[in-house]
């Protein structure tokens, strides 16, 4: 590489505008011999180190260009000109032809490094702590995102209830058979701890006083005088539903739980409404929902039917609509009910209730992220 | 409930297969938990002719009979007293198979080889021996000879098992299903005749004018509690004998559940299954005066019940009794003193209304959930009981040729009436949306035996009176019958309507929002969300050590806990949390960071216990195990409060920790968490004690705090301009005695800097050089001025100051 290339250039321009004076033999062999010299040490010099010596050889203070530019002065006058101007372009030359060999060396250096530093990328990365949320947590987020879409607010209602909200103010007089079938933990003989959710609905109907649409889910903890085994629990959690307004209809429900299935167990999901009972509503349904497991084929967790039950619902008993001070002549609603663990169960295929209640870090883990 | 497919066929006959018909009685309500092929498995018995009797040459009590089956002959040694020369009965031949696994083989009977046997109803029902006094199976005559038994007696059969709602009582009956499934299909009721009078109060469903309470000559009924039993009849039944049911009959009983037992017992059974109506036979010459009460058991009886057990009574309890005492528990169960038994000659039978609450009480009490109770405990029918005794009197005469009194006794002081409800298309347009005409409604009434009136235009609605039977207790009002509608319309043709958008949906409140956001912060921070049980035992809390009368101590308990260990409701989430510790390091889990929000309850002065939510938190052991990169991540006290400063940062939350907690914390490792003047939390290590009580092994940190505290606290974020001058760091060690607190060295240093944007102490050290009883802290104060750049003198100055303030406030020295 020829670093002080366009030097030569300049030379031979000097040369072509042939002046009159003729420079001494001497000064333009100096010029020509440093020229030739210093080209070819900085295209040898291999390291930055070695590049600056040269720098100091030519340019230092003592430099060899230094003095000849010192000489130019003892020349003739009329030809200090010509040789200053010479030694002057052939110093940028040098400066520029160091310039970018120490570019180059620079970038060499780099490149070097760098080739040398080389990551095992199979080894593990350093990873951040990560945590989960419960799959009870995750089920209820997305049912209740599900239902904001829907108009829907949340409403949290009470633990500990009295009997008047969980069971009478639901049409469930002391006696009522259908109260057998929620075996009760009493805390006294006026207090308990919640069977359902359904006095959510009471009290919540209460706080809208009287104001419309009535649209909540009441999701939460409920107790029940069962033993704990595969599918029972006596905590578990409950997410209620109540539309209350001018209007509404059967067809309504159906149509709203149809929206949730679809958006919490997938878009091909059919629900099936069956005629039920429970004494808060009337007409009753009981709602399956097609198999998550076999997609209502029929498989040994639905019981070879393609359904699974899920949840009790129904147009809300006038009784219970007065209770929550509304006039049942001027609005209707509907309600649902349904177990969230099961519902979360289902959706990830857990097939023991009790799992949800261990916290083993095993089953934790599955549950990070999505 | 049970309903074997032929016997339900008898009243309707139906076109479906038993699949299509549990469908459809499933999706009008009648559900149908499980349909089964119910076999028995019998081969090689047939019909055969007792051609000839010779007696056995050895033994008095046995003879020999030669029997053809058409195709061969057989040598039968038996005792059975139907073995007469030309009765037509079921021989087993050699080879055969009866249930169980018998199997029959030609075998010597005191010296005579028996090619075979003669069967019994029990051996080829139940594959057991036969009863006492039972004879063998004769059948009619005209049998063909050499005929399989299955073609002569109805032994396999498909049956529904019905999953039924408390208020679908009126299925409680093969009658009532059969009315469902008749309605369903299409298909006529056929009734027996006796029981067409049924249905409507009046002359049948009342008490006729000829039923008198007393029986002419015979017993009176006393209803000494109404309340309790309002309607006992009774009817006599003399001459009977004993003998079994028909071997159809005993079949059909073990298809819906029930165990054959004599053909006195199995009628009222029968006749319950059919009917609805429980029914019992008492041996009229056991009971003792001639009056029967029903009455509230008096206080220290008891009675013998037929099971053999000896029961003690309450006064909430029902009783049948005589002059001697209790002879049934009313509606649950008859007593041994008046069963029936092979000496019975005459038989009272009984067909009563009990009340559904005493009954369901009494035999959950006694823990005797006999197929009666679980009807009585259920509204029955309150016109069902003379027809039931009719009819049962009427089966009991057939099968063992006792004579029914002509009258019965019929004490009650119910008036059931039949139900008349006005009816509008409004209900169903308002309730259902779907428009089901006049018409159709009309035609559903009636198909259900209702009598529907001629229909009225009202305004744009059409109305009728609808006149309900008693026997639909469950119907009541309008919206009952506009529910007999839907489901006979069928709810799956309900067309599925999406509600109007009009209303915004979405989070109650702020707090509904911020709560998500910490359990998000958590959860970026590495912790594992659980979910406990709210249930615990009083031995749970003693464990955590709480000092008397701390109030975590004192729990809400239950009135009546299914067991101890779930006694109480919990004051704190930390038992639960700890529990998780022990379980995951039982697994060996080599450690875990967990947390959990819930209420937690305390006793109050208020009708019901406080209620507060709570966040509890817990770590143990490697958080992060060490790998090639770095070391392993402890859970110490430190890291369970560095998690606690950050979720309160992120909160908006300025805290302070003061030191010691009480229990089960560590005493020396342990802080307050203060906030805005309260203490809004509690974190440390668990203490040595506690933590020895739970047998957890290791060090443990714990703590918890109030969210409804954090969330009305909770600060939403404000923007201040980003200063445009640089930021500068300056170090200072500062020498303390060693029970100085890092907290009010750095509360110093934060009061007195100027332009200080945040302390931090990146170094303790308390070993030579540093003297005895003194440690050193190494802080890094970060500056940054919101006006100009610093200069070397205004950092100068500042530490100037900080210094002499050190030293006179906490008498901290710099060090160089």
């Amino acid at each position: 590489m020829d670093y002080l290339g366009d030097i030569s250039i300049a030379h031979a321009k000097g040369g072509r505008r042939g002046k009159a004076v003729i420079p001494s033999e001497t000064m333009r062999d100096q010029i020509d011999d440093l020229q030739r010299r210093v080209s070819k040490e900085i295209e040898e010099a291999g390291t930055l180190a070695e590049l600056d010596e040269v720098r100091i050889k030519y340019l230092g203070k003592k430099g060899e260009l230094t003095n000849l530019l010192k000489a130019v002065g003892s020349l003739p006058k009329e030809e200090r000109p010509e040789f200053g101007a010479k030694v002057n372009s052939l110093r940028e030359a040098i400066e520029t032809g160091l310039r970018e060999k120490s570019g180059y060396l620079d970038r060499k250096a780099l490149d070097e490094k760098v080739r040398r530093e080389v990551a095992d990328v199979t080894l593990p990365g350093n990873l951040p702590e990560i945590g989960s949320l419960h799959p009870i947590t995750k089920a209820l987020r997305e049912i209740v995102q599900i239902f904001y879409g829907m108009g829907f607010t949340v409403y949290e209602s009470r633990e500990a209830e009295t009997d008047e909200m969980n069971f009478v103010k639901l049409n469930l007089a002391p006696g009522h058979p259908a109260r057998d079938a929620q075996d009760t933990l009493y805390l006294t003989d006026t207090t308990l701890l919640r069977t359902h959710t359904s006095p959510g609905q009471i009290r919540g109907m209460l706080e809208m006083e009287g104001r419309l649409p009535v649209r909540f889910i009441v999701p939460g903890r409920v107790y029940r005088r069962d033993p704990f085994d595969a599918s029972h629990s006596p905590v578990f959690h409950q997410v209620e539903g109540l539309v209350i307004d001018r209007h509404i209809t059967f067809e309504d429900l159906k149509g709203c739980f149809l929206e949730f299935a679809r958006g919490f167990f997938g878009p091909d999901t059919q629900i099936r409404l069956r005629p039920s009972y429970f004494p808060f509503t009337e007409p009753s349904a009981e709602i399956d929902v097609s198999c998550t497991i076999c997609r209502g084929r029929g498989c040994q967790v639905c019981s070879r039917t393609g359904w699974l039950e899920l949840s009790g619902a129904g147009m809300v008993h006038p009784r219970v609509i007065r209770n929550g001070g509304y006039d049942p002549e001027e609005v209707t609603g509907f309600a649902f009910g349904f177990g969230l663990d099961r519902a979360a169960m289902l959706k990830w295929g857990i097939d023991d209730l009790r799992v949800l209640f261990e916290n083993d870090l095993r089953f934790l883990t599955q549950f990070e992220g999505l | 409930m049970k309903v074997p497919w032929k016997w339900l066929n008898e009243y309707v006959e139906l076109d479906w297969t038993p699949e299509e018909a549990c469908e459809r009685l499933t999706l009008a309500g009648v559900k149908v938990e499980e349909l089964t092929y119910e076999k028995v498995d019998l081969s090689g018995v047939v019909s055969a002719l007792v051609e000839d009797v010779s007696p056995h040459p050895s033994r008095p009590d046995l003879r020999v009979g030669l029997l053809s089956t058409g195709t061969g002959r057989f040598t039968v040694v038996s005792g059975a007293p139907g073995l007469l020369k030309g009765n037509m009965v079921l021989l087993a031949v050699p080879g055969s198979r009866l249930p169980g696994g018998m199997a029959v083989e030609t075998k010597s009977v005191a010296g005579v080889e028996s090619q075979g046997m003669v069967v019994c109803s029990n051996e080829i029902l139940a594959g057991a021996e036969h009863r006492p006094g039972e004879d063998i199976i004769l059948l009619p005559a005209g049998i063909p000879l050499g005929l399989a038994a299955q073609e002569i007696i109805d032994l396999d059969d498909w049956v529904m098992d019905l999953d039924l709602t408390v208020n679908y009582s009126h299925c409680l009956s093969i009658l009532g299903v059969a009315l469902e499934a008749s309605v369903l299909s299409g298909k006529p009721l056929k009734l027996p005749s006796l029981l067409e009078k049924w249905d409507w109060a009046g002359p049948w469903g009342s008490r006729r004018p000829e039923d008198d309470p007393e029986m002419p000559g015979e017993w009176k009924i006393e209803l000494a509690d109404p309340d309790l039993c309002p309607r006992y009849v009774g009817k006599l039944v003399r001459g009977v004998r004993q003998t079994y049911s028909p071997p159809e009959i005993e079949r059909r009983l073990m298809l819906a559940g029930m165990r054959p037992i004599s053909a006195i017992v199995d009628a009222t059974n029968y006749v319950m299954l059919e009917t609805g109506q429980p029914l019992h036979a008492f041996d009229a010459d056991k009971l003792e005066g001639r009056v029967i009460w029903a009455r509230r058991a008096k206080r220290g009886e008891a009675i013998e019940t037929l099971d053999g057990e000896e029961r003690p009574l309450d006064e909430g309890m029902l009783v049948i009794a005589d002059a001697h005492g209790p002879v049934a528990v009313a509606g649950v169960m008859g007593g041994a003193r008046t069963e029936v038994s092979g000496e019975t000659r005459n038989i009272l039978l009984e067909s009563a209304f009990f009340a559904p609450i005493p009954t369901r009480r009494a035999s959950r009490k006694l823990r005797l959930r006999t197929e009666a109770a679980l009807r009585f405990e259920k509204t029955l029918d309150p016109t069902a009981q003379p027809v039931a005794i009719e009819r049962a009197a009427g089966l009991i005469s057939e099968y063992t040729g006792g004579v029914p009194e002509p009258a019965r006794s019929d004490a009650n002081v119910m008036e059931p009436v039949n139900k008349s409800i006005l009816f509008s298309t409004r209900v169903i347009k308002r309730a259902l949306g779907a428009p089901i005409s006049a018409g159709r409604c009309r035609e559903i009434f009636e198909s259900l035996r209702f009598a529907p009136g001629p229909v009225t235009k009202v305004g744009e609605w059409e109305t009728m009176e609808v006149t309900v039977p008693p026997r639909r207790v469950d119907i009541e009002e309008e919206i009952d019958l506009c529910e007999e509608i839907a489901r006979h319309h069928g709810y799956h043709n309900f067309e599925p309507r999406l509600l109007s958008p009009a209303t915004p949906g979405g989070p109650p409140s702020r707090e509904y929002v911020w709560s998500d956001k910490l359990k998000d912060f958590l959860v970026s921070m590495g912790g594992r969300e659980v979910v406990t049980t709210s249930l615990l035992s009083q031995e749970d809390l003693n464990a955590m050590g709480w000092d008397a009368g701390d109030a975590r101590g004192t729990p809400v308990p239950l009135q009546d806990p299914l067991s101890s260990n779930e006694s109480v409701l919990r004051t704190s989430l930390l038992p639960g949390l700890l529990r998780v510790v022990f379980r995951n390091q039982s697994v060996r889990m080599p450690g875990g960071f967990f947390w959990e929000t819930g209420r937690v309850f305390y006793p109050s002065a208020e009708e019901l216990p406080l209620e507060a939510l709570q966040l509890g938190l817990a770590m143990y052991g490697n958080l992060r195990e060490a790998s090639w990169v770095e070391g392993s991540l402890e859970a110490t006290f430190y890291r369970l409060k560095g998690v606690v400063e950050a979720l309160l940062r992120l909160m908006g939350l300025e805290a302070s920790f003061l030191p010691g907690a009480s229990m089960p914390f560590h005493p020396g490792i342990s802080a307050r968490v203060v906030a805005g003047h309260s203490t809004v939390g509690e974190i440390g290590e668990v203490h040595p004690l506690v933590m020895r009580n739970l047998n957890l092994t290791g060090r443990c940190a714990t703590g918890w705090l109030s969210i409804e505290a954090i969330l009305a606290m909770a600060k939403e974020k404000r923007f201040t301009p980003v200063s445009r001058f640089m930021q500068v760091e300056r170090d200072i060690a500062v020498a303390v005695d060693a029970g100085v607190l890092a907290g009010d060295v750095i509360k110093v240093v934060e009061e007195t800097a100027r332009d200080l944007a945040s302390v931090r102490v990146f170094d303790v050290y308390d070993k030579p050089p540093v003297p005895e009883g003194k440690k050193s802290l190494a802080l890094r104060l970060t500056y940054r001025p919101s006006d100009r750049t610093l200069t070397e003198e205004d950092l100068s100055t500042d530490r100037d100051r900080i210094i002499d303030a050190l030293r006179a406030r906490v008498g901290g020295e710099i060090r160089l």
